[in-house]
């Protein structure tokens, strides 16, 4: 396996044009967001949460990550934005080996991933917009950059007309789309969503996977992690399956449970 | 640069104001603190100007001959005066003596039995103050040589005591005072970290966004500073409302001492400031460490 990876020529706004001109057909790329090589987590009380894990994610795939609890997905979402070290092996994420990442650059890294979970982790204090243009302002971006880039965003997520109201007065799956639109508003090169769906319906779950789907569309990678086996199936997307540590399965067109 | 200060700032004002509870317990606990800090200060200044005052006071006398004469006494004093240790030369005459032995008989309440003497007991004097009250070089010496003194009274030893216990209480102040800061300042960095792990929520989420380690900080460090100068703030409000009783009180317990206030207030001044900020910076800087990168 080739490990090598050069930075991507155009820059993140051209190549976003192009994509959304393509518009809704799978990107085909040789290029890698993510690759793990041999990765080996051994937290410091000797438990061994992941083994020998190889993994590559090209640009603008779909991979769901299933597993039991406890499987390891967690610790992988961990070791990718950087909150976790390997205790071996490399994690490469958009041609940047994490291990080796000066800590001054962890936060530029962060801003390559959008980052949602279940409990959507907003700020109850602040409005809709607010909580979205938060991701902005805490990472030093000019103001008269914020309201464009926060607008747009809403718009995508359709959340527009609620954006002045408070996370409280939202329903679960708006909530999660505040999430989900914080998450993009950074032009992030993967959205990584951790049970994005575990705490809402099913009807309203659909509607967050009908826009992840849409995301992934415009051409932003996704890795979702995911205990719903109906969601899974029904999309024959590419899955990877966890177990004690190992990745027991990865295949394009997967469904939830292996079929023995 | 400015967007960063600005948003700094205008985060530190929100987090003031989102948990006003915390904050003036925080703000409450600073004062506190402050003005224990201020009033041992102020106790330990006092002690400091009396133990000088008393310091001032050491001094050699020589006795002199009831002989001596006038030019006798001003050769001594000119010769006094060359030695580098001598400060001044003070002559008490005899009839001097006498009135400032009477004055403090009358001060004390008791009867004077002096005028039923016929003759003055007392003999002229020479008072000699020292550069330094614990170098003595050989001031005693050359006047005991002079012929014109009848005897020098030995004060090396009285010296030599007092100078032991106003360094052990110089010691014992500033330890006492050291003691009290690191407190302080434990005490403080709890105040405050209580006040950001009500916050470990959005520091999560700044984490989770990108946001550098300085854009998690110096809003914190800024919030600190706020407590710490209103702390300040309050502090010397209430210390300057007190200021009159603090004066009397300090003048009843020291009685005569020539204590300098103007100093002592410009030092308060900058003391409590001067704490308040540094505690409030320190206090986030520490409590806020354990959230960034690791």
């Amino acid at each position: 396996m080739t490990l090598s990876s050069s930075p991507s020529a155009a820059p993140a706004s051209v190549r976003r044009r192009l994509l959304r001109r393509i518009g809704g057909d799978h990107v085909a790329t040789d290029r890698a967001v993510l690759i793990l090589h041999d990765v080996t987590k051994v937290y410091p009380n000797g438990k061994t949460a992941l083994g020998d894990v190889d993994l590559v994610i090209p640009e603008g795939d779909f991979v769901f990550l299933v597993g039991p609890s406890g499987a390891g997905k967690s610790t992988l979402i961990k070791l990718l934005i950087r909150d976790e070290l390997a205790t071996r092996g490399a994690v490469i994420l958009d041609g940047q080996d994490l291990a080796r990442l000066p800590r001054r650059n962890v936060s530029k890294v962060r801003r390559k991933i959008g980052i949602v979970f279940q409990d959507f982790k907003l700020l109850p204090t602040k409005t809709v917009w607010e909580n979205v243009a938060f991701a902005l302002e805490v990472t030093g971006t000019p103001r008269g950059r914020i309201r464009p880039a926060v607008d747009r965003v809403l718009a995508l997520v359709g959340l527009t007309a609620q954006q002045s109201q408070l996370p409280g007065q939202l329903s679960g799956g708006e909530q999660q789309r505040t999430a989900i639109a914080r998450a993009l508003v950074h032009d992030p090169r993967l959205i990584i969503a951790d049970e994005p769906t575990g705490n809402l319906d099913p009807l309203i779950s659909w509607e967050i996977i009908q826009l992840l789907l849409r995301i992934n569309d415009l051409g932003v990678t996704v890795l979702m992690a995911t205990h719903n086996a109906d969601v899974v199936t029904a999309l024959r997307k590419r899955v990877v399956a966890l177990e004690e540590g190992r990745i027991i399965r990865d295949e394009v067109g997967g469904i939830y449970h292996r079929v023995d | 640069m400015f967007t960063f200060v600005a948003f700094s700032l205008k985060r530190a004002w929100e987090g003031f104001w989102r948990n006003a509870l915390m904050s003036l317990a925080a703000t409450a606990t600073m004062v506190l603190m402050l003005l224990l800090l201020a009033g041992f200060w102020i106790l330990q200044a006092g002690l400091q100007a009396g133990l000088e005052y008393t310091e001032s006071k050491v001094e050699v006398v020589a006795d002199l001959k009831d002989t001596a004469t006038p030019s006798d006494v001003t050769a001594i004093e000119d010769r006094l005066h060359l030695m580098p240790e001598v400060k001044d030369v003070h002559y008490v005459s005899r009839e001097d003596a006498l009135a400032i032995y009477r004055a403090r008989l009358a001060e004390q309440g008791e009867t004077d039995l002096t005028r039923y003497l016929d003759a003055n007991p007392l003999h002229a004097s020479l008072e000699v103050k020292l550069v330094d009250p614990k170098v003595f070089g050989d001031v005693v010496e050359k006047l005991r040589a002079e012929p014109a003194v009848d005897k020098v009274k030995e004060q090396q030893k009285t010296v030599d005591s007092l100078l032991t216990i106003t360094n052990v209480l110089r010691t014992a102040g500033t330890v006492i005072l050291i003691v009290i800061a690191l407190i302080v300042l434990f005490i403080i960095v709890n105040t405050i970290r209580l006040a950001v792990v009500a916050r470990a929520e959005e520091i999560e989420i700044m984490r989770l966004v990108g946001a550098s380690d300085a854009f998690i900080r110096w809003p914190f460090v800024f919030e600190g500073a706020m407590v710490g100068l209103l702390g300040a703030a309050l502090t010397l409000g209430v210390l300057f409302v007190a200021a009159d009783p603090i004066g009397n009180f300090m003048i009843g317990f020291f009685t005569v001492l020539p204590l300098r206030f103007g100093t002592l207030t410009r030092d308060i001044i900058v003391l409590v400031a001067g704490a308040g900020l540094g505690l409030g910076i320190l206090g986030s800087w520490v409590s806020v460490r354990t959230y960034l990168i690791r």
